[in-house]
């Protein structure tokens, strides 16, 4: 009888408890995985002792120049391809300065800023859409005010971009840039409010127009 | 000798293909593939037009390379078959085709990548466009918005994984202490 009430009491006391709590963890795991990632960046920005790996499996073909001339050739110039760093952007007294790289994948983004693959480069006179992370390299872009200088350095030529305005938008708002302009425009944007890791509907773009730079000539035949 | 020269011609011509692959600009033939992917097609009245977005992509892309006047040709001609193909669906606008119908445009797009020796894949509803050269280098990619996701993700799941481990034990402890404190009183 007592050993019944022995084996009865291990059942009751501890299996039971620890079966639950096993399937209580796994549904509450279920039911949050879709925001287990913004939990997942919160917990380790605590708690791992793992260095991230910013990857540097990416080509750099960045050197700082001097040259300050109107004009460029497009012969001079190396075109960027996917994931290349070419430049780097930086607004002073904001603390903003980042790589700049072509495309805007995981490889850009872990280290600097990337140039979306359907604008273009500096001097090509059009829109150059840049995006950031909102925790590393634009986390400044929350400073910005209009009339700052944003500083992009490439080997080809530094150009200078004032800013002329800030916007809040949907992700999914067309209106927030212009991939078909003819005039060139640098829009940088980063995930709103900045405070917010992970996945947000919102972005914070930044305007800015071109004031000084070399235009790259003799791109079309 | 001739082993001198043969190899300072191969070293010339190498040194000529680096510089052509590096330069940025846009030859005629690129031009008239540009022009071509610019042309809308006739959708019912509906003049349907390519994205920028992928317009864009293309010309980086021809600022990498020098495309010659037999590539512009057929893919000239591919794209205005798909054109062809899009205005005698009968459909007003891309959004009304058929599954087989985005398939098909899908097909034209990668038979005009095939041209320059890049690979054109896309969704099974033709949308989600990639191009990729042969060293697996993306050229286009649509996968994604044009806009995209800048907030911080850290896929390191060490942190979740000893939490949830430290819950667990914690209240297996302590419901095997009341056990043992039910069990002795």
């Amino acid at each position: 009888m007592s050993k019944n009430k022995k084996r009865l009491g291990i059942t009751k006391f501890i299996y039971v408890p620890i079966i639950f709590c096993v399937i209580m963890y796994l549904s509450v795991l279920a039911i949050f995985s879709a925001d287990l990632t913004d939990i997942v960046s919160i917990g380790s920005m605590f708690l791992s002792d793992k260095q991230v790996d910013y990857s540097t499996a990416y080509e750099n073909i960045f050197v700082p120049t001097n040259i300050n001339s109107d004009t460029v050739n497009a012969e001079d110039v190396e075109y960027p391809s996917i994931n290349k760093q070419f430049g780097e952007l930086k607004i002073n007294n904001r603390d903003v300065s980042a790589k700049l790289f072509f495309g805007d994948g995981t490889i850009p983004l872990n280290n600097g800023v990337g140039v979306y693959a359907g604008s273009f480069i500096p001097g090509y006179g059009k829109t150059i859409l840049v995006a950031g992370h909102n925790n590393t390299y634009f986390n400044g872009l929350k400073n910005v005010k209009t009339g700052d200088i944003v500083t992009v350095n490439t080997s080809y030529g530094n150009y200078e971009y004032e800013i002329t305005g800030t916007k809040i938008a949907g992700k999914n708002d067309k209106s927030a840039y212009d991939l078909s302009a003819e005039e060139e425009n640098l829009v940088m944007y980063t995930c709103y409010p900045f405070d917010e890791l992970g996945l947000t509907e919102l972005r914070y773009f930044v305007y800015a127009k071109k004031t000084s730079g070399p235009e790259i000539v003799g791109l079309y035949e | 000798m001739k082993k001198f020269v043969s190899i300072i011609s191969v070293m010339l011509i190498i040194f000529a293909s680096f510089i052509t692959a590096f330069a940025a600009g846009i030859n005629a033939n690129e031009q008239s593939v540009l022009n071509q992917m610019r042309t809308p097609a006739n959708m019912q009245g509906n003049m349907v037009y390519v994205p920028s977005s992928y317009v864009n992509q293309a010309e980086a892309h021809f600022n990498t390379i020098d495309m010659t006047s037999a590539q512009a040709s057929k893919i000239n001609s591919i794209i205005s078959q798909g054109r062809s193909f899009l205005e005698g669906t009968g459909k007003s606008s891309i959004n009304k085709l058929t599954g087989s119908e985005k398939k098909t445009i899908a097909n034209y797009a990668s038979q005009a990548a095939a041209v320059l020796n890049l690979s054109a894949t896309a969704g099974s509803d033709g949308t989600q466009v990639k191009v990729i050269d042969k060293s697996g280098n993306t050229i286009i990619d649509d996968s994604g918005a044009v806009i995209k996701t800048t907030g911080a993700v850290n896929k390191d799941f060490s942190a979740p994984i000893m939490i949830g481990f430290v819950l667990v034990s914690a209240v297996c402890c302590g419901l095997l202490m009341i056990s043992k404190k039910a069990k002795n009183s």
